[in-house]
C-alpha cells in the first residue's frame, strides 16, 4: 500500500514535464478547441499526425496514451456502430438484407453467451466485442433457413463510415491530448495550476485557494484511507468476514462494515487535522505565502506561441 | 512575570461536567515540564486550552505576558507549538517539505527565507534526505521529526507534547527524546504531556493531574520523594525507585544501591 499512484501522473523527465502546469491546462483546452473547429477527416488526420509528433518529441510512450484510452473503447464503439446504422447521407456503400430466422436467432444467442463467457476472462475484450458484433452481422446475412420471421435491410451510407472514422479520431485525439496533461503533471502542481486559473472567480466570490488546499489534502490522505480500509478489511476478514464472495446481500453488508469504521475514523481524523491546522497559525481565507511557486519560462512561451498557431490555423481553415 | 500564566483556569465541554477546575500554574522560560495523570484526567484539554482550540470558562492564560483570547491568537501561536499523538493526522503537507512550511506559509513568510528554514530544520531532525517523500512513505517516527520541524521553523519558544511518542516504537521514541533534550538544551521550553514515567523522568518538573485539578505540582526529586502522591493518582513510580523502595534501609551496600538507583532515575 506504500506505492499508490494517484492519478496517472508518471514521473519522468522530457519537454512537457518542463512545462508550467498553467501552460499546459491552457494549451490543452485551447488545441481541444481546434480540434472541435476541424470540421474534415483531413485535417484531423494532420491534426493527429502533429499530436503523435508531439508525443515523439515530449518522450511519452504511446502504449501509455492508448491505455489511458482503454476506459472509453466502450464508448468508441458505441459512436461508430451508431454512426454506421443510423447515418443516412452520401452514396450507399452496402445494401444488404438481414434476417432474423429460427437459425440465426439461435446463432445471435449462441455468439452473446460465448462473448460474455470469453469476456468475462478479461484478456481482449475489445477485440471480442469487434468479433462479436461482426459474428452478428454474418449470422443474420447468411443463417437465413428455417422459419424467416422478419427481414430487414442493413445499409451503410458512405457518410456513416466517414463520420464514424472522424468523430473516433477526434476522440482519441483530444483524449490523447488531456492524458498527456495528466501523465506529465503531478497531482499537486495540477491544483495549483488550477488555482492560479481561477483566481479570477474572486469577483464571484469563489476562494480558489480553498479548493487548491482541500483537493491537496484529499490528495495527501487518500493513501492513508486507502491503508487503513485495508487494515479494517483484514480484520473482519479475521472475524470471518469474505468481502471477495457471497451473495449481494452479504456482500452489501460486509461493505456496510468497512464504511462505518472507516467514516468514524475519518471524522475523528479530519478533527484532529483541523486541530493541528489551526495551531500551525492556518486562517481559512487569509492570505499565505507559497513554498511552490510556479515560474514560466521559455519552453512555456514556445509553447503558447504553437498553440496560439494551432488554434489560429484551425480558425483560418474554419473560414476560408 | 513567569512565561507561562494559568490563572484559576476551568473548563468544560458541555457546560455541565468540569473537565479541568481552578488550574493554576506558572512556567518559566526553558523549563522542561512533564504533565502526567491517567486517562481522562485533562490533559489535552488543558494542552488544547493553551493553544487557543478551546476557550476557557472562566480564568486565563497569559503567554510572554499577553493574554489569550481571540485577538491575539494569532500572535500566541507564533510562540507555542504543539506536536499531536498521532502521526498520521497532523501531516497537512504533500510531502516534507510541504509539510514544513505549512506553517510559515500562514505566517506569510517569504519563499527565499522558508526555503533556508527548511533546509536547516530538516537537517536538524535528521530528515534532509526526505525532502520530497511522502507521508505514506515515512515511518512513524519519521513523521513526528517532520512535525517538530514545521514548528522549530516557525520559530515557537514553547513545545507542547501531547503524548507524542505513544504511537512510536521504542527506537524512534528514545530518538525523538533525544531530539526533545537537544531542544530543552537550547532553551525551548518544553510541556510533555504523558503515561509514560520513565519518558516524564526526563523533565525538570511533574504536574500531575488528577480529575480536572491540579494533584501534584513540583521538582522531580521532590515529587518522588512522595511515593503517595503517585499512588492516590494511579500512577506508577519508575522501576528504580520502586526498587529502591523495596531495599531495607539497615545495610551499607544496600544504601549504596539505592542511591545508585536514585541517580540512575535522574541522571540518564
Ligand atoms: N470534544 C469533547 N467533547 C466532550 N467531552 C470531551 C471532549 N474531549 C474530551 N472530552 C472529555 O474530557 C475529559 C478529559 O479529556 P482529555 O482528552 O483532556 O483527557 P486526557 O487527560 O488527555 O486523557 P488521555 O490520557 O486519554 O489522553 C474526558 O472525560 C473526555 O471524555
Ligand atoms: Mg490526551
Amino acid at each position: 500500500m506504500k506505492n499508490i499512484v494517484i492519478g496517472q501522473y508518471i514521473p519522468g523527465e522530457g519537454f512537457f514535464y518542463r512545462l508550467d502546469p498553467r501552460t499546459k491546462i491552457i494549451s490543452v483546452i485551447v488545441l481541444m478547441v481546434a480540434v472541435f473547429l476541424l470540421d474534415s477527416i483531413y485535417h484531423l488526420l494532420v491534426a493527429s499526425g502533429v499530436a503523435m509528433i508531439l508525443l515523439l518529441v515530449g518522450k511519452i510512450s504511446i502504449g501509455r496514451v492508448f491505455r489511458g484510452l482503454r476506459p472509453l473503447l466502450v464508448l468508441l464503439v458505441f459512436t461508430f456502430v451508431f454512426q454506421i446504422l443510423f447515418n443516412r447521407q452520401g452514396a450507399i456503400l452496402v445494401n444488404e438484407t438481414l434476417t432474423l430466422s429460427a437459425t440465426s436467432i439461435v446463432g445471435v444467442l449462441f455468439l452473446t453467451v460465448l462473448w460474455r463467457m470469453l469476456a468475462r476472462r478479461g484478456k481482449f475484450r475489445f477485440l471480442l466485442l469487434l468479433m462479436y458484433l461482426g459474428g452478428l452481422y454474418l449470422a443474420m446475412r447468411y443463417l437465413t433457413f428455417w422459419w424467416q420471421i422478419t427481414t430487414f435491410p442493413f445499409v451503410i451510407y458512405e457518410d456513416g463510415v466517414t463520420m464514424s472514422i472522424f468523430v473516433i479520431v477526434r476522440l482519441v485525439v483530444i483524449i490523447t491530448l488531456s492524458t498527456v496533461l495528466t501523465l506529465t503533471t503531478k497531482p499537486t502542481d495540477l491544483t495549483q495550476g488550477l488555482e492560479k486559473l481561477m483566481r479570477p472567480l474572486k469577483v464571484i466570490g469563489i476562494r480558489s485557494e480553498d479548493f487548491a488546499l482541500i483537493i491537496s489534502i484529499s490528495l495527501r490522505f487518500i493513501p492513508t484511507i486507502l491503508d487503513e480500509a485495508n487494515k479494517i478489511m483484514s480484520a473482519q476478514a479475521s472475524r470471518g468476514a469474505d468481502f471477495a464472495e457471497g451473495k449481494l446481500k452479504d456482500k452489501i453488508k460486509q461493505v456496510i462494515s468497512l464504511l462505518v469504521p472507516m467514516f468514524i475514523i475519518a471524522f475523528k481524523r479530519s478533527e484532529e487535522l483541523a486541530d493541528a491546522m489551526e495551531s500551525r497559525n492556518f486562517v481559512p481565507g487569509k492570505p499565505r505565502s507559497r513554498i511552490n511557486e510556479l515560474v514560466f519560462n521559455r519552453l512555456d512561451v514556445l509553447t503558447s506561441v504553437f498553440v496560439v498557431m494551432c488554434l489560429t490555423g484551425s480558425i483560418l481553415i474554419r473560414v476560408l | 512575570m513567569s512565561y507561562i500564566e494559568i490563572e484559576d483556569l476551568s473548563f468544560s465541554y458541555t457546560g455541565k461536567r468540569k473537565i479541568l477546575e481552578n488550574i493554576n500554574l506558572l512556567i518559566e522560560q526553558g523549563e522542561w515540564v512533564a504533565v502526567l495523570g491517567h486517562n481522562g484526567s485533562g490533559k489535552s484539554t488543558l494542552a488544547k486550552l493553551m493553544i487557543g482550540l478551546l476557550d476557557p470558562m472562566s480564568g486565563s492564560i497569559k503567554i510572554d505576558s499577553t493574554l489569550l483570547e481571540e485577538e491575539t491568537t494569532y500572535e500566541i501561536r507564533k510562540k507555542i507549538g504543539i506536536v499531536f499523538q498521532n502521526p498520521d493526522n497532523q501531516f497537512v503537507g504533500v510531502t516534507v517539505k510541504d509539510d514544513i512550511a505549512f506553517g510559515m506559509e500562514n505566517l506569510l513568510v517569504p519563499r527565499a527565507e522558508m526555503l533556508e528554514k527548511i533546509d536547516f530544520f530538516a537537517r536538524k531532525v535528521g530528515m534532509s534526505d526526505f525532502l520530497d517523500k511522502e507521508p505514506a512513505s515515512l515511518s512513524g517516527g519519521q513523521k513526528q521529526r517532520v512535525a517538530i520541524a514545521g514548528i522549530l521553523a516557525m520559530q515557537t519558544k514553547i513545545i507542547i507534547f501531547d503524548e507524542a511518542t505513544s504511537m512510536l516504537d521504542p527506537y524512534a521514541r528514545a530518538e525523538l527524546m533525544d531530539y526533545i533534550r537537544e531542544l530543552h538544551d537550547e532553551g525551548i521550553t518544553i510541556i510533555m504531556i504523558t503515561h509514560d514515567i520513565e519518558e516524564a523522568m526526563l523533565a525538570d518538573r511533574l504536574v500531575i493531574l488528577k480529575e480536572g485539578k491540579i494533584h501534584a505540582d513540583g521538582a522531580k526529586k521532590q515529587l518522588l520523594g512522595q511515593p503517595e502522591v503517585f499512588e492516590t493518582s494511579s500512577l506508577e513510580l519508575p522501576m528504580a525507585i520502586r526498587i529502591a523502595g523495596m531495599l531495607e534501609n539497615n545495610d551499607d551496600k544496600l544504601k549504596a544501591v539505592k542511591e545508585y538507583l536514585w541517580e540512575f532515575s535522574f541522571d540518564r
